[in-house]
């Protein structure tokens, strides 16, 4: 059963407060979390967080796709990196 | 070998008819029957005359002068490469990974930081694994704040770690 829609998205709040003093200072500096369970909301576009994955903080570039999702979705517990072969990276 | 990529392995037989499979490993996975200039390890070419897709990166293929399955079963775990000059150019900003790997990450000042491992990407932008020379590996954002120079004939790129907040 999804969640009900009353009760908004959860984020916790101290991110929330992370979030605004952050977007308000304008720099490019990564906020540390571990809140994986919390929900990416519009404000958060545009910032970086390093979500915690159980072993280091991996950076997550918030974009307006992402919304609605959860940061633990973008920080994977278990990798596999593969193989390179013809695979691109773009700088963002 | 260093300017080889590999793209792929082959792998079981597919039936009687000569066809077999192959794990690819480019980014579209059918891209791998397209490449010019396929061949194995020791240098030998190999065409790929059909392919079509199995499931995820997994292909059956049909290759030139194969047409039984003892013939198919000869090629099972042969790695397949393409010279490096046959990848198409990128776009601006837009790097092959194979390239980055094994770069020097340096500060502006020149202090080395460490040499990129691996640059993964979860769904939240490219990042640059790097394994400074003792101690666990570093996780930057790709992006230009904190990778302004991207320098491939020099073998470095520039990385201005971001501040970080708890």
């Amino acid at each position: 059963m999804s969640r009900s829609i009353w009760k908004g998205p959860f984020v916790d709040g101290y991110l929330l407060k992370k979030a605004e003093v952050a977007s308000q200072a304008k720099r490019s500096e990564v906020i540390k979390t571990w809140s994986r369970r919390s929900t990416i909301l519009p404000q958060f576009v545009g910032l970086t967080f390093g979500v915690y994955n159980g072993h280091k903080h991996v950076p997550v570039n918030v974009t307006e796709d992402m919304i609605g999702h959860k940061f633990g979705e973008f920080s994977p517990t278990r990798t596999f990196h593969g193989h390179a072969a013809d695979k691109k990276s773009k700088r963002g | 070998m260093s300017d080889e990529v590999l793209v792929g392995v082959f792998g079981a037989p597919h039936g009687v008819r000569g066809e077999l499979r192959v794990k690819s490993y480019t980014q579209d996975p059918l891209s791998l029957a397209d490449y010019d200039g396929l061949h194995d390890g020791a240098g030998r070419p190999v065409e790929i005359t059909a392919a079509r897709l199995l499931k995820d990166d997994l292909l059956v293929v049909r290759v030139k002068g194969v047409s039984d399955r003892d013939a198919a079963q000869a090629l099972t775990h042969t790695k397949l490469f393409i010279p490096r000059e046959k990848l198409p150019p990128t776009e601006e900003d837009e790097f092959y990974t194979r390239d980055l790997i094994g770069l020097r990450a340096e500060t502006p000042e020149g202090e080395l930081i460490g040499t990129i491992v691996a640059v993964p990407n979860y769904g939240a932008g490219d990042i640059l694994e790097i394994a400074p020379p003792a101690g666990d590996t570093l996780l930057y954002p790709f992006t230009h704040a904190v990778v302004p120079t991207v320098d491939i004939k020099g073998g470095r790129v520039i990385v201005v770690p971001p501040a970080e907040t708890e």
